[in-house]
């Protein structure tokens, strides 16, 4: 497998690792270094005696370093693999050295033990006695939650911005208090509406009704089918267990990584990485929560090839996934896609899952040769059939897209809903390329 | 959307002021509404709710995306050039992100030089770098080809990629824009410069003019003469004096045939023989004529000394042999340049320095070599030097006062040797909270000092001072690194 660089700094935790691992892609800084087909290792000199001892499994990324440091990877890990990128001839192919077979085949075994774990027996009644106590609580919050919804429309919104952050944050901590951790986090955003832009009142609302959808539907949940069910249920806070998650038949493809975006929220970061099933033409979101500066558990980067199993979250449209088995990780020339062939044949896909799941988030699609243009003082992304997306004006990556496409129309990777999408990577010369 | 703006309003003012209407519904929904309205349960806040959801995703199912014909956006041209390998361009990434600014101007200067151009992946990310760095723009004009040119169009930021004629420029330009354009005549078209300039000359304003005659400094020449004796009447007088300044340049002007004539009848050269006529004695008499021709502290010659140990005759004398090419002497004391220095050094040494000054003026450069056995350091001296002269010569001072002949020796153009830029960075190394800054003159700093670099340490050992130096080693050998990279990325 080979990462390009991008992709690998993509893997870093922070700025700092990414120069500190750019320093260390030097050969004088290694010691020994080699390669085969499973893993990639090598031996840096660092400040102790003895030399770091580094190891990259080259099938699912992941990463070993003795070093004491506690970012994940760490700069040893990043410069290790960066020196291979910039300069695979210095690497000889050969047996891996007892040190890696050992990490190896440690991570193989750890996976099978994962498997057996999650047979151990669970006491049914004592988490169907948790399960009641916690919708008993769920509902009582969003009895509350429907009254203060109705005290605001009764009032009316013209006033609201003048509201202090104390209102949106003790109801939001209400919720957190009746384990409604998701009805929290989307009044958190309703109170981050930007009340000084125009049009606020149309966000506003959108928002605010998608919080009433799902608390009324909660309500009347045993009316609904299965899916929308467990939809409501995801969108309250209802986790679903992994294991459980896992023993349920997944969808096997290659997935190409489309975009990874990170932001750190309460000492927490939470990683959305947008894949694309190349095979069976899904769209997936695989979410990672890790405490910030530090690394998940999966090692995904834009631009690369899973050949993988994903289990998708029970729900009317399909579309966060966990990985249920990780078999490679390919970067060869992307397969075939099947892209949208333009903005109408994407509206209709839109109202299909709109009108099955209205309060569904942002989701990735590729279209078919998008070209952006200037019209009425703004850029739009204009397909084939001369439809019309407007970027946001603050869009700042639509110089890097101009530069990529000189003019031609480019199939792109974007992210949005209704008629805001926002561009993340581009097809060039057959190679996707993440913006 | 009539149902959605009737959402709005009732949404803004709230329902205790008014429900929505019937009639806002359009007759696929009304059914539904209907329903919603006779559901006893519903309070007026929950109807208005639910009606409002209703009316939410309908909008959202009903997207139709917006069609505009004949939106015909023209593509980038071809490209001429080829683009830069791909290792070139993982350095200049790599140039980018460390930030050094001499460093990319130094990659765009090895892209121009090898014709070739910046990939399109990071063409915008050198762009960006034109508004802080606006020197940097007709490099990055070349480098970035037909590509930069097309987003040049579309980014005022990037505007600078359109070729405008040099006589709009000189026509209707900024004062900016023109004084840069007559600065480059200048050098390869002296008289079309002086040309130009004089056809506008009577519209110029004072500051202008100023700005323009500074242009001028470069390759004046006897030719140069009429035009500039014949504005020694402008009124504005900061134009008179650099009008004076430009005089004192050229050897055959008014003012400097004044000085010379002065200068003949007060410095004398005496040989007299002594003693039965066996011993000669030699000396330097300078004595100002009486009655001296006042018009000479018109010409910007002051006339009292402000250091006790110089009198005010030696005082004027001295100033008047900085403006005198130095050919001048060899006339008047019927001597080589060689015994003219001598006889300065060992009768009036109070007039070297003037007379160092009249060297570096003229720029006479075999002039200059009679000067650098001499126990003091003449920084004026240096750009007249060739490359290995000037840093035998700065090397001789270099312990004595590092900071000042560091100082000089970053004003000089050519890259310095590994020999001297390692005696440099041992100095540096001393007083590294003083040269923290190895970036800015990277482009003098050899690659080869690299294989020494390690080993370089501060003469006198200072614990703090060390740690110090080791960071700026350590960053300077990544500059360094990048440097060589460079070079390998245009020279493979």
């Amino acid at each position: 497998m080979q990462l390009t660089e991008e992709q690998i700094f993509a893997l870093a935790p922070d700025d700092a690792s990414k120069k500190a691992g750019k320093d260390l892609a030097n050969p004088a800084k290694w010691v020994s270094k080699g390669i085969n087909e499973k893993a990639l290792w090598g031996e840096c000199q660092g400040s102790g005696s003895k030399p770091y001892q580094t190891q990259v499994d080259l099938q699912n990324i992941a990463f070993k370093c003795s070093c004491p440091s506690r970012k994940f990877p760490c700069k040893h890990g990043l410069g290790l693999l960066l020196l291979q990128a910039r300069q695979p001839g210095l690497f000889n192919v050969s047996d891996a050295p007892l040190w890696v077979e050992d990490w190896i085949s440690k991570r193989a075994v750890k996976e099978e033990k994962q498997v057996v774990k999650s047979e151990k027996p669970v006491d049914e009644n004592a988490q169907a006695k948790r399960q009641q106590a916690r919708e008993q609580k769920v509902n009582d919050g969003i009895q509350e939650l429907l009254l203060w919804l109705k005290d605001i429309i009764r009032n009316g919104i013209l006033n609201i911005p003048e509201k202090g952050t104390s209102y949106w944050e003790n109801m939001a901590r209400r919720m957190v208090d009746n384990q409604s951790s998701g009805l929290a986090g989307r009044i958190k955003t309703l109170g981050a509406t930007r009340f000084w832009e125009e049009g606020w009142q149309t966000n506003f609302m959108n928002q605010l009704l998608q919080l009433y959808l799902i608390a009324n539907g909660y309500q009347n949940r045993e009316n609904l089918p299965p899916d929308l069910q467990q939809d409501i249920k995801t969108a309250v806070g209802f986790n679903i267990n992994q294991e459980i998650l896992k023993e349920m038949p997944g969808v096997n493809d290659t997935w190409l990584v489309l975009a990874k975006e990170s932001r750190i929220e309460e000492k927490l970061t939470i990683e959305r990485n947008w894949l694309y099933g190349t095979q069976n033409n899904k769209y997936a979101l695989i979410l990672q929560f890790f405490v910030a500066g530090q690394s998940g558990a999966i090692s995904l980067t834009p631009g690369m090839q899973l050949q993988a199993e994903l289990v998708f979250i029970p729900s009317t449209v399909p579309l966060r996934a966990i990985i249920k088995n990780q078999q490679s990780t390919v970067s060869d020339k992307p397969p075939a896609i099947n892209p949208f062939s333009g903005w109408q044949q994407l509206a209709e896909f839109e109202s299909r899952l709109s009108s099955s799941l209205p309060f569904r988030g942002e989701q990735p699609y590729i279209v078919k040769n998008l070209k952006p243009v200037q019209f009425n003082k703004q850029w739009w992304l204009q397909d084939e059939q001369e439809h019309l997306v407007p970027l946001n004006h603050g869009f700042r990556k639509i110089w890097k897209i101009l530069a990529l496409g000189g003019g031609e129309a480019l199939t792109m990777a974007v992210i949005g809903r209704e008629n805001k999408f926002e561009p993340i990577g581009v097809w060039r010369r057959e190679t996707y390329s993440a913006i | 959307m009539k149902l959605w703006e009737q959402v709005m309003n009732t949404a803004m003012l709230g329902t205790d002021k008014g429900a929505l209407l019937d009639d806002a519904f359009p007759d696929e929904l009304s059914a539904i509404n209907e329903q919603l309205k006779a559901n006893a349960e519903l309070d007026k806040e929950a109807c208005f709710l639910n009606q409002a959801a209703l009316a939410f995703n309908y909008q959202a199912c009903g997207f139709i995306p917006f069609r505009k014909e004949g939106i015909n956006q023209p593509k980038a041209q071809p490209e001429e050039k080829l683009y830069c390998s791909t290792f070139a361009a993982q350095v200049l990434k790599d140039v980018l992100e460390i930030e050094s600014i001499p460093l990319l101007e130094y990659w765009l200067e090895h892209c121009a030089d090898a014709s070739q151009l910046v990939q399109a992946d990071i063409v915008t990310d050198v762009l960006d770098k034109s508004v802080q760095h606006p020197k940097l723009k007709p490099l990055m004009a070349a480098c970035s080809g037909k590509l930069g040119e097309w987003l040049g169009n579309y980014n005022p930021l990037w505007d600078f990629f359109k070729i405008t004629p040099d006589e709009e420029i000189w026509a209707n330009g900024k004062q900016e824009q023109r004084v840069k354009l007559l600065q480059a005549i200048r050098k390869l078209e002296p008289k079309k410069a002086l040309e130009w300039l004089q056809q506008t000359w009577p519209k110029e304003n004072a500051t202008a003019k100023l700005d323009l005659l500074k242009t001028l400094t470069v390759n004046l020449a006897e030719s140069d003469l009429p035009w500039l004796e014949s504005l020694l009447t402008e009124k504005a007088q900061k134009v008179k004096d650099e009008v004076l300044n430009l005089l004192k340049r050229i050897s055959g002007s008014s003012v400097i045939r004044l000085y010379s004539e002065i200068l003949a009848d007060s410095v004398i050269l005496k040989k007299e023989k002594g003693l039965l006529g066996i011993l000669s004695k030699t000396s330097i008499q300078m004595k100002l004529p009486t009655g001296l021709d006042e018009s000479v502290f018109n010409t910007g010659i002051e006339k009292l000394s402000s250091n006790k140990a110089v009198s005010d005759e030696e005082f004027i004398v001295s100033q008047m042999i900085k403006f005198t090419p130095p050919a001048f002497w060899e006339k008047q004391f019927a001597a080589t340049p060689g015994q003219v220095v001598e006889y300065f050094e060992k009768y009036a040494p109070l007039f070297i320095p003037s007379l160092v000054a009249a060297v570096a003026r003229f720029g006479t450069k075999d002039w200059a070599l009679l000067f650098l056995t001499f126990d003091k350091f003449y920084a004026e001296l240096l750009k007249l030097l060739p490359p290995l002269e000037q840093e035998k010569y700065l090397l001789r001072f270099l312990a004595e006062d590092p900071q000042t002949l560091i100082a000089h020796a970053m004003q000089i153009d050519n890259e310095w040797s590994p020999s001297f830029a390692l005696a440099a960075l041992r100095e540096m190394a001393g007083k590294p909270y003083q040269y923290n800054n190895q970036g800015v003159f990277i482009r003098l700093i050899p690659v080869a000092v690299l294989n020494g670099l390690e080993s370089i340490e501060p003469k006198e050992p200072n614990p703090m001072q060390n740690t110090w130096w080791v960071k700026d080693r350590e960053y300077l050998g990544k500059l360094l690194t990048l440097k060589q990279q460079i070079q390998q990325a245009f020279n493979p």
